[in-house]
């Protein structure tokens, strides 16, 4: 009897899980390459300098030293390849602290890192923009203007009869996923092999491409398995450079691993915002204007900004909008891309906003959300796909009690607590992007097995199971029958791990896939099937043992008529120490209406990850500048504080089922990004109904609730 | 990291002999703070001596208290059962502390004698007293949210991070040291670490060669009445933003004594005296353990950032002494 293979929505464990906790699945550092050297990075000292010159006399005669890479020696690059962080080692020139200086490179990773401490860097200062702070009245309109005006928001501020006028601060916060960054580069000739944890196989592909004027083709980029991302891994940057480099100028491969140090100056950061909000609304509780203006800051060396005011001109149809931005260009690590970047900083200030109007208005705040959103997408006038909101909402309460809360702060005490409840909505944009997949089909008798292979890749989040369900169920085949080859740029050319397109992309490319191995397959036999065939059937009749087809996948256009969004509901009841200020939140509910769910389990734990993310954003994460010099101060894990095991309580997830047709063929909507939106302006509005301490500035620590 | 030599020893007294016998020599035990150093630079010894098989690893009751060997690990001296019987707080103290792998490794000297975390004193690109003495202390003018309100000087405010130390002051323990010259003697726990003053960089009393062989504590009946609170920004492994053991004697209703020490707030375990002798031969209420708070914190001097630790500190003296009157269920 045949097994079941309708496994699209189950609950199934990662299958690449076993590998994971055996130890048996490579990271890039853990592919054994032959005589592989390692590199050490030296980091500059400096937010700003001309460098006169740097001795590394003490260094190369430091035992077991091979070279020393400073711009001096370094190979000329061909192009930017976009790179984030800038091209390195080109000119003597420092754009932030902690920027890659050199490289030194020896026999072992202990002498490496210790000959590192004898490079001596001879540095001319120039002034530096490090204090955000003191000259945030400078900001400029961006480049890529991405403001946008509806009605008349000034006329209807003034004339409004409720409102709120607040500014929301958020820190600067790092990803910092647990495996730090890393890259094995092998050169065979003009062919280069980079072992590198990548959240988009072909981006980092033909970055360091452009970089070397090499073709893309003669970039290989192998990460089967990635340690955690968060964006950081997103792009390519300098340290993936530098291993090529370093790999070059000693003729062997090179191993170059960034310390967790090195993490907070080398691969991005989400930037701090300045965010003002100016909510308006009439006495019946129908919001009339909302303005949203952030400002932020990026990178001397080039822009980057999160679009914070998205979630505001799109969330809520009030008439008049004004949404805009302002950036100062400092000399920081440039900012990228970070989990649900402007949805999950924005959310804060705009969620928090619309609690304290609701509060103005004495009414509950799911009414007041309820009363305030449409099925219209205000921003661009297009339909929502779907929306689950509303459902979200009402699920949303019911799992958390939300009759027990009171809507006067402070009204709940136990022991030596305070307890209150808050809840905040948020949403992610949904798309497909082109991906690619190749399906290799072999046949022994009636028993078919399965490729797939695609560039895709898997943050740890479960891109391999997905595909092989997706593939399992449209193949009519068991999961185990089913391989999945994946983080390999030698694959078809796919979508990134990034901006919750991975799903959508990949499950449909390879559904698009099978089904037409089936359809060609069923073109072969030349028959006409009364019953649905078997794969094998299909193969038998036509005469065949081994099949591959492809399929370049591409979104439809109808989807383009539309706004598409994951959307969702938070809920959190937050006990407050009455006497030290200490914030915990033991119970945390997140629904969310994501489309078709391919994975109950991995699904449940991307937007557990998304609100432990919130939790931290909330309560305890905080990267702080020292406006002397430029350098973070908080530098370690120590410094750091990702929320961990006692800081995370009961975490209870829902999902509202849709079925959206027009999001994708499949219905897939997304988890990665839209778990964490919400999740801390739901925790600071719980705070406040606890204390009755409004806080606007992230994080909550005991401090700010004295 | 500096290559170093690495010494095994299997008694105390040879371990002693090879560390005197050189003066960039280092003990080595758990190693959970002096790798984290070396690692990057802040720390080079050319040598360490592994003491790690010494055995200095019993927890027994003694005529006059309890004695846990320096070599004792974090976890097992806090799961003791002496130890969960007679000094609650101390067990409390200690698994408030770093995490349940980082406890495994670590030893009880080396909890003692574990080295700030300010940050600046381990980023070697900026300048630390601690680190090169007369280069300045980055963190005065610098981002402080987490340093001294008492008992730091113009040249260092970093804190002590232990937590074990705060209960070990507050219990009155004492630190039994071998030295060089074979002669074993005895450092009130409250004379073990040292104020800055002008020589920051040392953050203990024991000399170069000086090996911790035990942690004596006292005899006393605060068992019943003793709480170890800690308040830190995450309530998982982070350094207290403010601790306080609080440790009560009653009698018919009445304080007979009091002890409290503080983390988070000074370079050395805190010791409140001001606030213990104003609990003496009162009633233990929220009133008096609140005047007794005021009493000890009017002496804080606050950095830029860290002034809320003057009212953090109050607010955590009175709700520790509050848990420690209503008893250990």
């Amino acid at each position: 009897m045949a097994r079941d293979t309708k496994v699209i929505g189950e609950a199934i464990s990662r299958i690449d899980g076993l590998l994971k906790v055996t130890g048996g699945a490579n990271y890039s550092t853990d592919f054994p390459v032959k005589n592989v050297a390692y590199g050490f990075i030296v980091k500059s000292s400096n937010a700003a300098a001309s460098i006169k010159d740097i001795d590394t006399t003490a260094a190369e005669k430091s035992p077991g030293v091979i070279a020393v890479l400073t711009y001096k020696n370094a190979p000329k690059v061909a192009g930017s390849g976009n790179l984030s962080g800038g091209v390195i080692l080109q000119e003597p020139k420092v754009d932030f602290y902690g920027q890659h200086v050199a490289v030194v490179v020896a026999d072992t990773y202990e002498q490496a890192r210790y000959a590192a401490e004898l490079v001596k860097v001879n540095y001319e200062p120039l002034p530096a923009m490090v204090d955000f702070d003191a000259h945030k009245g400078e900001a400029v309109e961006p480049q890529r203007g991405r403001g946008s005006k509806r009605g008349d928001f000034d006329a209807a501020f003034v004339a409004a009869e409720h409102k709120v006028d607040q500014t929301y601060l958020t820190p600067v916060y790092h990803h910092q996923p647990l495996e730090p960054h890393s890259t094995i580069a092998v050169w065979e000739g003009s062919k280069l092999t980079l072992y590198n944890a990548s959240q988009v196989v072909n981006g980092v592909q033909n970055a360091i491409a452009a970089v070397f004027g090499l073709k893309p083709a003669d970039v290989h980029v192998v990460t089967p398995h990635v340690g955690g991302g968060f964006g950081s891994k997103g792009s390519a940057w300098p340290h993936v450079v530098l291993a090529a480099m370093a790999a070059k100028l000693v003729n062997r491969p090179v191993k170059l691993a960034l310390t967790r140090q090195n993490m907070f100056n080398s691969v991005g950061l989400r930037q701090r915002n300045v965010q003002h909000v100016r909510l308006a609304a009439s006495a019946d509780g129908k919001l009339t204007a909302i303005g949203h203006d952030t400002t932020t800051h990026t990178a001397v060396t080039g822009e980057f900004i999160e679009q914070c005011g998205h979630l505001s001109s799109m969330m809520y149809d009030a008439p008049n909008a004004s949404i805009g931005y302002r950036v100062l260009p400092m000399n920081v690590i440039i900012p990228t891309f970070t989990r649900a970047p402007g949805e999950s900083t924005g959310s804060f200030a705009t969620e928090s906003a619309i609690d304290e109007l609701a509060y103005e208005l004495k009414m509950d705040p799911i009414e007041f959300r309820l009363k305030n959103f449409s099925m219209t997408d205000p921003s661009n006038g297009r339909p929502f796909s779907s929306r689950a909101t509303a459902e979200a909402l009402k699920k949303g309460a019911e799992m958390i009690g939300w009759t027990k809360r009171k809507m006067q702060p402070r009204s709940i005490r136990n022991g030596d607590f305070l307890i209150g409840y808050g809840v905040a909505i948020g949403s992610y944009p949904s798309r497909q992007v082109p991906s690619s997949t190749l399906v290799k089909l072999k046949r022994a008798g009636n028993d078919v097995t399965a490729t797939i292979e695609t560039a895709a890749s898997d943050l740890g989040t479960g891109t391999y199971t997905i595909v092989a369900q997706t593939a399992a169920e449209t193949l009519g085949l068991p999961m185990d029958k089913v391989e999945v080859k994946i983080g390999d740029s030698e694959f078809p050319p796919a979508a990134g791990s990034v901006g919750s397109i991975g799903a959508a992309s990949f499950c449909n490319s390879v559904s698009e896939t099978c089904i037409q191995a089936k359809n060609e397959l069923q073109a072969k036999t030349g028959r006409t099937w009364v019953a649905p065939p078997t794969v094998a059937q299909l193969m038998e009749a036509a005469n065949l043992n081994e099949y591959q087809t492809r399929v370049d996948a591409r979104p439809s256009a109808e989807a383009q008529k539309y706004s598409s969004h994951a959307f969702n509901a938070n809920f959190s009841e937050v006990w407050v120490n009455a006497y030290t200020g200490a914030v915990r939140v033991p119970r945390h509910v997140a629904v969310t209406g994501a489309g078709k769910i391919i994975n109950a389990k991995t699904a449940r734990s991307q937007i557990i990850g998304g609100c432990i993310w919130g939790i931290g954003m909330a309560l305890t994460e905080a990267s702080i500048l020292d406006p002397r010099w430029g350098n973070f101060v908080t530098r370690t894990y120590n410094d750091y504080h990702i929320p961990a095991n006692l800081d995370v309580g009961t975490i209870d997830v829902a999902f509202i089922p849709e079925d959206d047709r027009v999001v994708n063929r499949l219905g897939i909507k997304g988890v990665g990004e839209v778990g964490i939106v919400g999740v801390a302006a739901s925790i600071a509005n719980a705070a406040f109904n606890a204390t009755g301490k409004r806080v606007r500035d992230l994080p909550l620590t005991p401090d700010k609730l004295l | 990291m500096r290559a170093f030599k690495f010494t095994p020893s299997s008694e105390p007294e040879a371990a002693v002999k090879a560390v005197k016998a050189n003066s960039e020599a280092k003990f080595i035990a758990g190693g959970t703070n002096l790798i984290d150093l070396m690692k990057e630079g802040i720390e080079g010894p050319s040598e360490l001596v592994d003491i790690s098989r010494l055995n200095l690893t019993q927890i027994r009751s003694t005529s006059t208290g309890i004695s846990i060997g320096s070599l004792a690990k974090n976890s097992d001296t806090a799961n003791h059962p002496l130890v969960r019987r007679d000094f609650p707080m101390l067990t409390q103290a200690i698994l408030s502390g770093a995490t349940a792998q980082i406890r495994n490794m670590a030893t009880n000297g080396g909890n003692i004698a574990q080295r700030t975390r300010c940050p600046y004193f381990y980023e070697v690109s900026v300048n630390c007293n601690k680190r090169r003495p007369g280069s300045g202390c980055s963190s005065l003018e610098g981002y402080n949210r987490n340093h001294s309100i008492f008992g730091f000087s113009d040249k260092c405010a970093a804190v002590n991070p232990s937590d074990m130390s705060v209960a070990l002051a507050a219990l009155d323990a004492s630190v039994n040291v071998l030295g060089a010259d074979g002669k074993t003697r005895v450092i009130k726990f409250n004379d073990f670490h040292r104020l800055p003053g002008d020589t920051p960089q040392r953050d203990n009393n024991l000399e170069h060669g000086e090996l911790i062989t035990s942690i004596e504590i006292p005899k006393s009946n605060f068992a019943p009445h003793s709480y170890y609170l800690k308040v830190g920004d995450r309530a998982s492994h982070s350094f207290a933003l403010v601790s306080v053991a609080a440790a009560l004697e009653l009698d018919g209703g009445k304080i007979k004594q009091a002890r409290i020490a503080m983390g988070g707030v000074a370079p050395k375990p805190w010791r409140a005296y001001a606030a213990e002798k104003f609990l003496a031969g009162k009633t233990p209420s929220e009133e008096n353990f609140s005047a007794a708070a005021d009493s000890e914190m009017k002496a804080a001097i606050p950095l830029e950032h860290n002034g809320f630790k003057i009212e953090l500190g109050k607010r955590a003296i009175v709700l520790a002494l509050k848990r420690a009157a209503a008893g250990n269920a």
